[in-house]
């Protein structure tokens, strides 16, 4: 049974925008910010304010094909940023590496001090950029789009169009490897800190 | 701690951007929401700010809801098909492009008919002599035609079908497809060839898309009872 649309939601906005398209801005102002941080984290700060904005261009550009039948947008915004993340950044395996091996370098004016007060975290983050650096692609989209933004299975499902069975067997097999790759690390006394202090 | 949660932790390092971060992001979108057709028969009442009125959204929405995006059968009580996902549409259009492109090949054909040498190459090979040829020449231009024709007919139906969500076109396309094979069975021409490959060109991709999850959830949803529920027949 289709669900009946309500008046604000995502998909109201997005159906009402194909005949007075000045309406998708409420949807920017709704998630960008979100999208925003997801890319950020994806692909650090600089490259996410291009690609938020080529996230909401293409969303703009596909809103005809957007089923009202779904009301939370997230998904699909989720999705088409993944799929930007994907196509500019082939090499994000390799900026992991990169980043395990400079994690002193800031991001953004007042994070090295941040980092430098927290060498815990330093260290926690260069242990995940190796293992992330060590998943496959679909998988890592899998594994950050529910550890990071919260995604239901069902969701994830949405924004990748895969089955929930794959988005299952993605997860773990993301969560093996990771903790398989976090063993390994020479950095792993500082894991197993991490992992039997809580 | 586990290793979700160590990424969560992670995560927490990337704070919400300032709203001054987005604002090139935004300015873009706005140009292109101006830039886009629609917006100019409404432009100056309300800007780009993305001020909806909740009403009016609601009303498009329902409207958009019960929308039939292909044509109805007229049917009392029936309800409009899902959205088409994308890899419907883009299988859609291979096929419009296998129906265009055996129109285009089938015009070549008839274009050079009158060369017998050439017509024998590009046609049938070298099954037949030249006076052979002469003789059959004008059944084998009609039949030349009617192939074409019933080809163009093929991949035409095949596009309506899959576009209104009926399952049973996919698994025709996906027989025919194998089907396609047989052009290349015995003596052939350019003409063949160029069928066969123009075929794996437009039918593979085609196939595969129709295959995606998010095709087979909309045959799957398309073959479902679609009577309109009560509550979606009432209301503005």
């Amino acid at each position: 049974m289709r669900r009946r649309p309500a008046a604000d939601d995502d998909a109201a906005v997005i159906v009402g925008s194909r005949r007075e398209p000045e309406r998708f801005a409420v949807l920017f102002d709704r998630h960008a910010p979100h999208i925003h941080r997801y890319l950020a984290r994806r692909t650090g700060r600089q490259v996410a304010g291009d690609l938020v904005a080529e996230t909401f261009l293409a969303a703009f550009a596909k809103r005809d094909r957007y089923d009202p039948g779904h009301a939370d947008a997230r998904p699909w915004l989720y999705g088409i940023a993944t799929n930007l993340v994907n196509q500019h950044h082939r090499d994000e395996a390799r900026q992991y590496r990169i980043r395990q091996a400079a994690t002193a370098e800031p991001e953004v004016p007042g994070h090295a001090d941040r980092v430098a007060a927290d060498v815990t975290a330093q260290a926690m983050r260069a242990l995940l950029d190796a293992a992330l650096a060590a998943l496959a692609a679909g998988d890592r989209d899998v594994l950050l789009l529910i550890a990071w933004e919260q995604l239901s299975h069902q969701e994830v499902s949405r924004a990748l169009d895969i089955p929930v069975g794959t988005v299952r067997s993605r997860l773990n097999r993301a969560r093996a490897k990771t903790r398989q790759v976090l063993a390994g690390t020479d950095a792993a006394e500082t894991y197993e800190e991490l992992t039997t202090n809580e | 701690m586990n290793e979700m949660e160590l990424l969560s932790e992670l995560a927490q390092g990337t704070p919400l951007p300032v709203p001054a971060e987005l604002d090139a992001a935004r300015a873009r979108l706005v140009a292109a929401i101006a830039a886009d057709p629609a917006a100019r028969g409404v432009a100056g009442e309300g800007g780009v700010a993305g001020a909806a009125d909740p009403a009016a959204a609601e009303a498009a929405v329902a409207e958009a809801a019960v929308a039939q995006p292909y044509p109805a059968t007229g049917e009392p009580g029936e309800f409009a098909l899902p959205p088409a996902p994308a890899p419907v549409l883009t299988a859609v259009k291979f096929m419009h492009a296998g129906a265009i492109g055996t129109a285009a090949g089938l015009i070549l054909l008839l274009a050079f008919s009158w060369d017998l040498n050439l017509y024998r190459l590009t046609l049938l090979g070298h099954r037949y002599t030249t006076a052979q040829l002469s003789h059959l020449r004008p059944l084998l231009i009609a039949l030349a035609v009617a192939y074409g024709l019933a080809l163009i007919a093929l991949w035409l139906w095949m596009a309506r079908a899959t576009s209104q969500g009926k399952n049973w076109a996919r698994i025709l396309s996906t027989v025919l497809l194998a089907l396609a094979n047989l052009q290349l069975i015995g003596n052939h021409g350019v003409a063949q060839v160029f069928y066969a490959v123009l075929t794996w060109l437009t039918g593979l991709p085609a196939v595969w898309l129709l295959w995606r999850p998010a095709s087979s959830a909309f045959f799957k949803s398309a073959r479902a009872p679609r009577s309109r529920p009560p509550s979606q027949i009432s209301g503005p």
